[in-house]
């Protein structure tokens, strides 16, 4: 990423959410992006996700210039590369656990040919085996954080983009979900984990800070950290 | 592929939307009933107008003189009482004139022991025959001396034939018409009912001086129904009796006509009129109540696309194009519209047959309002389901799930 602007323009006025932001995640990192709320993390993500454009500045993704591509290509990115876990969880209300997890197979360009047995998979690996036939409205808040998860990961993407995924789940929840994170990162995964809780954050290898737009702080843990407690 | 994925999206989208999919299906249904209903009622008015119209029974070489001065049919005559007998003779004499038959009308009862019947009763001269073409299949005309002893004879037509004698000779019969027994002479020849369900064959013919002493006990004709030697002849024998009518009447420069002429000409004009018209408001209708129909799809589907953007917003972060988005939305739409369509065309014959069926109103079923309004529902919901849908989909993904 390189000096990301952001601004919104809303009936004459122009906010500048992110500033100049440069950045740069390398393939099997596990950061934490934390900071304030407004300060910009959401807005961080959801241009590292493409589901928005810089208003100025250039992302890079994979070696491709995210804001010169297609809707197609675009689409293709999300699909492939990328599995978002959202606060709000963001399921399709009233469709089966299952069939909320397929939803990235529906649109993906070579999908298995045993989709459901895929899901299964995913949805057993989260410890939601019995709940595949469930609608959200039928699962607690963290077995619903548990199946975006599931969502997240059916496709295979090597990144996770995960927006405050304990922020609607009791410490108990969060616990499992950061544990979750924990193994996939070990899996190879690329994971950046948006928060406000440094305590969620601590958990990864690399947390950077933003206040206002701009980038506070970058500090890496010590890698002989991590392999300390291997 | 992406195809056949998108459909089942779709047919997902509906199953989950059950409340709105149902409204969005009535509201094409009932746009499409309705249209058809109000379009196949104005048709069978129409048809019947003209068909009663067409059975007045004219000649191109006859017209009628209507006693009571006004616009043709409608408006109710002033000076009713003024056409006599003598008018008839006197025109009778007019060179260009074959026959005249004057005539007094009266729906009452007819009655035989306990069979009775309603039907209209005409006191005729024996030239009705001859002017109508109409014959007798069993037993005799009125005659000459029928009319000149006021006898109380009747020739019945095939309806109150079938209705007061079943299936036995009526001949020599004697049916009652107000505190009087008529005998039967003769039946008319049945015609059978014409295509609307007007019954030429409802009717009872007995001397016309019979009418006027015992009947109607009135002086005066009702009408005087004219027949020229030729077709060519007619309008100057409308000239002719005009003249002899305005002189026996004494009407004075000033005074406006009390009769008025029924023509073949002046009918067919009426009719292309009435006929137009009716194609006016027929159309007016259907626009009114297509447009209807439009906007409550249109709202429905307005709300609908509203509440789904966020699921738009979800579909887009996993991967779904915008292309996708939309022919989700398309089949949505195609399929509500099918399925209304189907229902409503189904509800529309229903109904329309229904109201024929069980005499509440006469019905024309026509393909026309059913293809046009199908198509404008369809085009409704294309432009009010899928544009909402696109626009979802244009928006970033971010926006959209925020929403």
């Amino acid at each position: 990423m390189n000096s990301i602007c952001k601004s919104y323009r809303n009936i004459g006025f122009e906010t500048q959410v992110l500033k100049n932001i440069t950045l740069h995640i390398n393939e099997g990192d596990y950061v934490s992006i934390i900071g304030p709320s407004g300060a910009g993390k959401s807005t961080l993500m959801a241009i590292a996700g493409c589901l928005s454009q810089p208003t100025s500045g250039e992302y890079i993704l994979d070696g491709e210039e995210v804001g010169k591509l297609s809707d197609r290509k675009l689409s293709r990115v999300r699909n492939e590369k990328i599995g978002f876990v959202f606060q709000a969880f963001h399921l399709l209300p009233g469709v089966t656990a299952l069939d909320n997890v397929i939803l990235p197979l529906v649109y993906s360009r070579n999908p298995p040919s045993d989709i459901k047995e895929r899901a299964r998979e995913v949805l057993a690996k989260v410890g939601l085996e019995h709940r595949l036939h469930h609608t959200p409205g039928q699962l607690s808040g963290g077995e619903q954080q548990r199946v975006t998860i599931a969502r997240s990961l059916i496709n295979n993407p090597p990144i996770i983009l995960a927006d405050e995924p304990t922020g609607n789940l009791d410490s108990k929840n969060g616990m499992e979900t950061m544990k979750t994170f924990d193994k996939l990162v070990k899996e190879g995964k690329t994971i950046v984990l948006i928060t406000h809780d440094s305590e969620v954050a601590e958990h990864a290898d690399r947390i950077i800070s933003i206040r206002d737009g701009e980038i506070a702080s970058d500090t890496k843990r010590q890698p002989s950290n991590l392999s300390g407690n291997l | 592929m992406r195809i056949f994925k998108n459909f089942g999206q779709a047919l997902r989208g509906l199953r989950l939307n059950r409340g709105n999919t149902l409204l969005m299906t009535i509201g094409v249904m009932i746009g499409i009933a309705s249209l058809t209903v109000i379009v196949a009622i104005g048709f069978g008015i129409k048809v019947k107008v003209l068909d009663r119209i067409a059975n007045l029974g004219f000649g191109p070489e006859s017209f009628s003189v209507i006693a009571g001065g006004g616009k043709m049919f409608f408006s109710r005559s002033k000076n009713t009482t003024s056409m006599s007998l003598q008018d008839a003779e006197d025109l009778l004499a007019l060179p260009t004139v074959r026959l005249v038959v004057p005539r007094q009308r009266k729906r009452m009862q007819i009655i035989n022991k306990k069979e009775f019947t309603n039907t209209r009763v005409y006191g005729v001269t024996p030239d009705w025959q001859r002017a109508r073409g109409w014959h007798v299949v069993d037993g005799v005309f009125l005659s000459d001396s029928d009319m000149d002893r006021k006898r109380k004879v009747v020739v019945l037509g095939a309806t109150p034939v079938r209705k007061l004698f079943k299936n036995a000779d009526p001949i020599g019969k004697m049916v009652r018409l107000q505190n009087n027994f008529y005998e039967v002479i003769g039946s008319l020849q049945e015609k059978g009912l014409t295509e609307s369900g007007y019954d030429p064959d409802d009717r009872a013919l007995i001397p016309l001086t019979t009418s006027m002493a015992r009947l109607t006990r009135e002086r005066h004709l009702h009408s005087i129904k004219v027949v020229t030697l030729d077709a060519s002849q007619v309008p100057e024998t409308m000239e002719a009796v005009k003249h002899v009518l305005r002189r026996n009447h004494s009407l004075s420069i000033l005074s406006e006509d009390d009769f008025r002429f029924i023509t073949p000409e002046g009918i067919m004009e009426w009719v292309t009129e009435s006929a137009q018209a009716m194609n006016r408001m027929l159309i007016l209708i259907s626009t009114v109540s297509l447009l209807v129909g439009g906007v409550v799809i249109m709202n429905i589907l307005l709300v609908s696309i509203r509440e789904r953007v966020r699921e738009i917003g979800i579909r887009r972060c996993f991967g779904a194009r915008k292309s996708d988005i939309t022919l989700q939305f398309l089949f949505e739409s195609v399929l509500v519209s099918l399925l209304g369509g189907i229902l409503g065309i189904g509800l529309g014959l229903s109904i329309s047959f229904g109201l024929q069926r069980f005499d509440i109103l006469p019905t024309q079923v026509t393909w026309e309002p059913f293809a046009l309004s199908f198509v404008f529902c369809t085009l409704i919901g294309l432009v009010f389901g899928i544009h909402p849908a696109r626009k979802a989909a244009l928006m970033s993904p971010e926006e959209a799930i925020r929403s």
